[in-house]
């Protein structure tokens, strides 16, 4: 009896010991963490919505119980303190997992400006092309006006959005994250 | 044993992922750039490093029956606190790695140090079997990544060599990982039953 307790004190205090040290780093770390993310997100705000000035955070505002649940934040970029864009953060599931995009559409023009895989597990060399510039690319300018659709041979309509070759789920995928927030933005912002 | 023996064992002779085919699970998982292959085997080496030194100079403390838990605690704990500094310091590779820094915790090549070695040396006998150890693990990824990279993706460290159209998708995917990893093994035992 007397050993077990013996043991049990053993693990105890090896194990607050471990996390005293742990907590440790992690002073030390969380605030560059944080840091990270908040530096990550604004950069990542300009590259979807370069005219952007000052962005504030309205999902409190625009979510509601009925809104498309791929949408997880929907911020609104301000210029000389009217609202000109929309920035969604969307999150559909991918081949892998969910992928993280960030699209940014203009309020004036009703267009998309341009998306962002902020992360993504999709398999290396095949859907994880999601993140290149070149597939990005594609969703630059299209018109917020129609549904997106994914074709695997290069696109004839403006509303068209050629697949990454070999990655048609992921690619969808996308498509659909990005259509969740145009449709939003349609309802919620275009009169 | 000399100390040096200790430090190169672990190269070559015993190397853990070609020798003791321990560690296989992130050898296989992560190694799809060479970039890959240096963080986990840095943050590999690191770990290592640090539990067998606290492993071996608390050998005569930690009681025998609760040895198992003990190095998975102190396991546990180096290798939470690694995860949070890369995430910190390395933010790019912490997001590449991804699963496979916490998997470190369960990485038998460290649990399997902790019980073989540290638990009946000291403290510096440790420190070189960890060193060569980790620096054995960091090779063997790094050559398995060299081959998956170059023909999988046609680039070395990120740089271009092989033009797109040559690479052969299937090299950075998984069934590329154990064609790899099989043909390396198969090509040191012939080599190994040839010297013997």
């Amino acid at each position: 009896m007397l050993d077990i307790i013996k043991l049990g004190v053993f693990l105890l205090v090896l194990a607050g010991v471990g996390s005293f040290g742990v907590s440790y780093v992690n002073s030390m770390a969380e605030p560059l963490i944080a840091e990270q993310a908040l530096k990550a997100k604004i950069s990542s705000f300009k590259e979807v919505y370069p005219l952007g000035e000052e962005v504030k955070d309205e999902s409190a505002q625009y979510m509601k119980s009925d809104t498309n649940p791929l949408i997880k934040e929907i911020n609104v970029a301000y210029i000389s303190g009217a609202p000109a864009g929309v920035i969604y953060l969307v999150e559909p599931k991918g081949y892998g997992g969910p992928l993280r995009i960030m699209a940014g559409f203009d309020i004036a023009q009703k267009k998309l400006t341009a998306i962002k895989v902020l992360s993504q597990t999709e398999t290396p060399g095949l859907g994880a092309k999601a993140k290149d510039s070149f597939f990005q690319d594609r969703y630059q300018d299209k018109s917020s006006a129609v549904a997106l659709e994914v074709t695997k041979t290069p696109p004839v309509k403006d509303n068209q959005i050629q697949a990454i070759t070999a990655s048609t789920i992921t690619s969808k995928a996308v498509t659909s994250g990005v259509n969740a927030a145009r449709e939003n933005f349609m309802s919620n912002f275009v009169k | 044993m000399s100390l040096m023996n200790e430090f190169t064992k672990g190269i070559v002779k015993e190397n853990p992922l070609f020798r003791l085919v321990l560690g296989t699970c992130p050898a296989l998982a992560i190694t799809t750039s060479v970039e890959n292959g240096l963080g986990m085997g840095a943050a590999f080496t690191a770990v290592l490093l640090a539990s067998n030194i606290v492993i071996s100079a608390m050998r005569k403390i930690i009681p025998d029956s609760v040895r198992i838990p003990a190095y998975i605690v102190i396991i546990a704990s180096f290798v939470t606190m690694i995860d949070l500094a890369m995430h910190a310091y390395t933010p790019d590779l912490y997001k590449s790695l991804g699963i496979f820094i916490p998997l470190i915790v369960v990485n038998c090549i460290i649990l399997g140090r902790a019980e073989a070695f540290a638990n009946r040396n000291s403290v510096v006998p440790s420190v070189f079997d960890a060193l060569g150890m980790g620096l054995g693990f960091t090779l063997a990824l790094v050559l398995v990544c060299t081959f998956r990279e170059v023909l999988g993706a046609g680039t070395f460290l990120g740089h271009t060599i092989l033009p797109e159209s040559k690479a052969a998708i299937l090299m950075i995917l998984p069934p590329g990982g154990f064609v790899t990893l099989g043909c390396m093994l198969g090509f040191l035992n012939k080599v190994q039953s040839k010297t013997a």
